[in-house]
């Protein structure tokens, strides 16, 4: 019983980070209509980011809001410069640029900082872990749990309440509609841009803190489909709790089938469980299907 | 206020949609649009909101003026920004946004907190029914209050020129006429002019003073209301009336030949 209940809560932990990245991804899927096969990159991208300004001596705190900025800064130059060119093209054209940037930004990451693993030195949280009765938890998870958790609210309040983040949903929903109010397409896309590359950067960060950093941190990026898969390609509610499921499946088949099989059940457990989802729930859990009324 | 001085649209390069158009709108006045499916309506409403460059749509010749300024290169954000805001067809709500969040994306351009609070005041006076449906989301709201969405939507932005395409398309005659009653009080209280494209001619002339028969991406005719009330084209064509004032049979009218006059 405790080691279910501590496969399931680390699970939450650590599926809070997937919550993370996924929301990004989400985020430029339900305005563009693009799928992101860079996301992966971004966060790899955003957490060596975060390394470099934390080997500089800055404080992590202060690492990890200049990461921010600086993916705020990357995704609208992302946008610009590759991106906005291809407004009114086809769709496949976009993702396929995305399947471009992504070998790029692993190009660009692998020439800077090379392709060993690096740690965060000295260590950002204290490796003391803390006890919950007989459960044993490193604080890393929490501190990264509670680090995912507040973006998140900000995310969501962002998009719910602020006036760039209705108009966001806005597009999504029906971008000629948006255009005549004098929503500006253009912006719209740098913005999903831009929270993509924050929200990627700080899972990445908070991954690389749990595991270190190499270049196989950016699988966060196809770990993130299964979870957005089930949340519903466009629902951010939804890649979030998607995020979360994946992270407590992954834990519990790591916990109970890894023993009777040769090993791996972890990294592929997300991925069957998606081609189910698939089978029965093709829309997710709150994908958009047209609304109808009666 | 707007002048379109002799315009030819063009879609995708190749396919001529306006055929050389001019029209005026005074301020404080509303003109309407007349004309079959396909004479180009739309396309000018859109060509002067901008969206038509979205729609791989081009102004290639002639001009477009409002308040003096040329606008027929600017793009929809700096046309919305100046006043004019259109209502595209179809009651295109924001589906799952809510009632409120809805026009609150219509005061887009104007961001400060006590605007959009005075602008959703005004809207609600407008249309009391959006107030009780404030938290509902606008996808499942009847199809009368989601043409008064879009209409209290475009309040929201503050515009001098509004843009209506086709506000009764779908809709049961007395909510029409409801929504036609708001159309009226906006231009009378709130002295917005108005560009009105109706399938619904007899509507559309009692609200407007002044209007413009398309067919086929040209002004075929143009004249104060009462007096293309009284033209027996009109009559047959859109009031489906005789001279004797009783209803027709359209198989009684000779269609094309009536039409090719118009033409020439």
């Amino acid at each position: 019983m405790e080691t279910f209940l501590q496969l399931i809560i680390t699970g939450i932990l650590v599926g809070s980070i997937y919550a993370l990245v996924a929301l990004g991804w989400t985020i430029i899927y339900k305005c563009s209509g693009v799928l992101n096969l860079a996301m992966g990159e971004l966060t790899l991208l955003g957490a060596y980011v975060c390394l470099a300004f934390y080997t500089w001596g800055f404080p992590f705190p202060v690492a990890l809001l200049a990461t921010l900025v600086v993916g705020f800064v990357l995704g609208l130059l992302t946008e610009r410069l590759f991106l906005r060119r291809m407004i009114g093209q086809p769709v496949l054209a976009v993702i396929m640029i995305t399947a471009g940037l992504s070998f790029f930004f692993r190009a660009v990451v692998g020439f800077i900082w090379g392709t060993d693993t690096r740690v965060f030195t000295p260590q950002v949280f204290p490796t003391e872990p803390v006890r919950f009765g007989k459960m044993v938890l490193g604080q890393v998870y929490i501190w990264s749990f509670l680090a995912a958790l507040v973006l998140l609210v900000i995310f969501v309040a962002f998009f719910q309440y602020s006036r760039w983040g209705l108009s966001m949903q806005a597009t999504a929903d029906d971008e000629m509609a948006a255009l005549s109010l004098g929503v500006s397409a253009k912006r719209v896309y740098a913005l999903a841009w831009a929270i993509a590359f924050m929200a990627a950067g700080v899972g990445g960060t908070l991954l690389g803190n749990i595991n270190g950093l190499n270049i196989s941190v950016g699988h966060l990026g196809i770990l993130v489909l299964p979870a957005v898969v089930l949340g519903g390609l466009n629902s951010v509610p939804g890649a979030i709790v998607g995020g979360i499921v994946i992270g407590i499946l992954q834990n519990l088949s790591g916990g109970y089938l890894e023993q009777l099989t040769p090993g791996g059940v972890k990294e592929i457990a997300p991925f069957v469980f998606m081609v189910i989802i698939m089978l029965f729930r093709p829309y997710g859990l709150w994908g958009w299907e047209k609304i109808e009324r009666v | 206020m707007l002048k379109i001085n002799n315009i030819e649209v063009f879609y995708h390069e190749v396919i001529l949609a306006l055929k050389g158009i001019s029209l005026e709108v005074p301020t404080g006045g509303v003109v309407a649009l007349l004309g079959a499916n396909g004479a180009g309506k739309s396309t000018t409403l859109k060509a002067i909101s901008g969206l038509l460059r979205h729609e791989n749509g081009k102004v290639a010749q002639g001009s477009i003026e409002f308040l003096g300024e040329r606008i027929d290169h600017r793009s929809a954000e700096e046309i919305a920004r100046m006043g004019i805001v259109q209502v595209i067809e179809g009651r295109r709500v924001f589906e799952h946004l809510t009632v409120e969040q809805n026009l609150k994306v219509g005061a887009h351009l104007r961001g400060n907190g006590a605007t959009i609070r005075n602008g959703l005041e005004a809207v609600y006076r407008y249309f009391p029914r959006l107030r009780e449906r404030r938290n509902v989301v606008a996808g499942f709201i009847s199809g009368g209050e989601q043409q008064m969405t879009v209409i209290g939507r475009a309040l929201m932005t503050g515009p001098k020129l509004l843009l209506l395409d086709e506000p009764s398309m779908g809709l049961a005659p007395l909510l029409i006429k409801e929504i036609f009653e708001i159309i009226t009080r906006l231009y009378q209280e709130e002295k917005i002019s108005i560009l009105l494209v109706e399938q619904n001619a007899k509507l559309a002339l009692a609200v407007a003073q002044h209007a413009y028969v398309l067919e086929s991406g040209r002004v075929v005719m143009d004249g104060p209301s009462e007096q293309l009330r009284e033209n027996p084209d009109i009559r047959d064509f859109y009031l489906g009336l005789t001279d004797l004032g009783a209803r027709k049979s359209f198989r009684a009218v000779k269609h094309y030949k009536r039409r090719k006059r118009w033409i020439t």
